[in-house]
């Protein structure tokens, strides 16, 4: 079980890494698409599945590495990959003090406030005149699709690993007991504040790293592209379907919901969202923690039957 | 005289415009059993809110071993060796019994694996070994309780505060409980329990008692004493007019 299990993830890794030589463009950047979701689902599922706080809010963090990476590559002509990297610390670096504050508001007013805060992000940032404001930033050719892919490919490897880090460590297990009862966590010794600010900030790092991605992708961005709450709802919805506080979740979640988009998009066009919604809500109720608890607890009911 | 454990010298605190606590003083030493007794509403639970540092008073002053701890983060006073249990069990549902306690051990374990080991003992000590992977959700109340106390004393504390621990539990249960925190004792942990009545545990088990009714603490000493204070008899047999101040 466990053999057969690294030999299929292996096979995965090798196809996702020669996929670029093989497909075409309408293909790769579905695959792409595809990939930047379930990374983004895996930064909201360290703070909101594990830690237990609701963000509707991550995709600031995105926005932020998208226009830090394209500033460094228009303005000052940064090679993609540090610039990249940079937008992803910097995100990582505001999430410190932004988490100081928002973490002490909790459930809905948590969700709630960073709806708000990341619409203040994105008003900020498009007064900078450096970023062309509302009227957007036009980023040098330097990079292409394949490029973008392997970036992407590369920091949804790092997600998958910190979460598996994540759900062995001592760090996962005081973010488990927190969400569970942040209470009772502070006089079990867990120091709550310090925990939530570290989830908080890794479920920043991780969008931030993408953005810069997504910046090189569109080659041109502007605040709607980037500060985008359709890709925050859909890596939200992943996460959810596929299993909150799972290491496997937001990846299930995320194949299962592009594949069913997909065929139906392509089958019934003019209604096809009406369908996949309904679809959603009916697989939400059928499993209400999500599909990997589900699997989980039919082998676990198997084990002991 | 040395300075004890615990000492809460003249703690207020009001919620709204009730006050909770009034210029409440007790002390606790290394070891020792003090029964906090009262009837439903006195202010024990809110007494260890301020203990453990979930509550800050308004007044007054809660000194740990020496050292004023009004002010600190729950987790530091954890740490620092007072440990609590809830009235209202409120177990970690989602997570297994033995990771329940490990959160607690984590504060001396370096490593995961060591405090779920740590937690593995702790969870045979209090008689749940044989549910030690189940989530803590399928406990029954009578075990939570259990894990309530397994959660304290994996933190390794010098004092536990036991909020109702014979609540809800059927007068075997309460003896076995009884034996246990008579136990602890003799092993140098002292404690604070708060109990609404079962008068018979609380003869037999305390060293001292404080008596709170209304926020107010209206009697202290030893139990041959407290049974016969006029104050005492008072507040349980008026009750009704005595709840909530």
């Amino acid at each position: 079980m466990k053999r057969a299990a690294a030999v299929l993830a292996a096979l995965v890794i090798v196809v996702l890494i020669l996929a670029p030589l093989r497909l075409n463009g309408y293909a790769i950047n579905l695959l792409y698409i595809t990939l930047l979701s379930i990374g983004l689902a895996y930064g909201w599922n360290i703070i909101s599945g594990y830690a237990g706080y609701f963000s509707f809010g991550q995709i600031a963090f995105f926005g932020v590495g998208a226009y830090a990476t394209g500033l460094l590559v228009a303005d000052l002509h940064w090679f993609w990959m540090p610039a990249a990297f940079a937008g992803g610390v910097l995100a990582c670096a505001l999430a410190i003090p932004l988490g100081y504050v928002m973490l002490r508001l909790r459930g809905p007013f948590f969700a709630m406030g960073m709806f708000g805060m990341a619409q203040m992000v994105r008003v900020l940032v498009t007064a900078i005149p450096a970023t062309g404001s509302g009227s957007g930033l036009f980023l040098p050719p330097g990079s292409g699709i394949t490029e973008v892919y392997y970036w992407t490919l590369a920091i949804c490897a790092g997600a998958i690993a910190l979460t598996i880090w994540i759900d062995r460590s001592a760090f996962g297990l005081r973010l488990q007991a927190l969400r569970e009862d942040e209470q009772v966590a502070g006089t079990l010794g867990v120091d709550t504040t310090r925990a939530k600010i570290t989830a908080f900030a890794l479920s920043a790092l991780i969008p931030g790293l993408l953005g810069g991605g997504y910046a090189l992708f569109l080659t041109y961005i502007e605040p709607d592209a980037v500060f985008s709450s359709r890709l925050d709802l859909q890596s939200i919805v992943m996460a959810i379907l596929g299993g909150l506080g799972t290491v496997w979740g937001p990846l299930i979640g995320g194949l299962v919901m592009t594949q069913i988009s997909e065929a139906l998009w392509a089958r019934f066009p003019q209604i096809y969202l009406m369908i996949f919604g309904g679809l959603l809500v009916a697989l939400l109720i059928a499993l209400p923690r999500g599909i990997v608890p589900a699997i989980a607890d039919r082998f676990a009911a198997r084990r002991n039957a | 005289m040395t300075e004890p454990l615990l000492a809460v010298d003249g703690v207020s605190i009001a919620f709204g415009g009730v006050q909770a606590l009034s210029e409440v003083s007790l002390e606790v030493r290394d070891g020792e059993i003090l029964a906090l007794i009262g009837p439903n509403g006195a202010g024990k639970t809110t007494l260890f809110n301020v203990i453990s540092g979930v509550l800050r008073p308004d007044a007054g002053d809660v000194r740990f071993a020496g050292r004023s701890i009004v002010g600190w983060a729950p987790h530091r006073i954890a740490r620092a060796g007072v440990a609590r249990t809830y009235q209202i069990v409120r177990p970690f549902g989602r997570l297994s019994v033995v990771d329940n306690v490990a959160v607690g051990a984590l504060v001396h374990a370096r490593t995961i694996e060591r405090a779920r080991n740590d937690a593995r003992d702790v969870v045979g000590f209090v008689g749940l070994g044989a549910y030690a992977d189940r989530p803590a959700s399928s406990l029954t109340l009578t075990q939570r309780k259990r894990l309530e106390v397994a959660r304290a004393l994996a933190l390794r504390p010098k004092l536990l505060l036991l909020d109702e621990v014979m609540a809800g539990l059927t007068p075997t249960e309460m003896d076995g409980m009884a034996e246990f925190v008579l136990h602890l004792s003799e092993r140098g942990i002292a404690a604070v329990a708060g109990i609404e009545h079962v008068m018979r545990l609380v003869m037999r088990i305390s060293h001292r008692i404080v008596v709170l009714d209304a926020g107010r603490r209206i009697a202290e000493g030893d139990p041959a004493a407290i049974l016969t204070d006029p104050a005492v008899i008072e507040a349980y047999l008026g009750a009704p007019l005595g709840i909530g101040g």
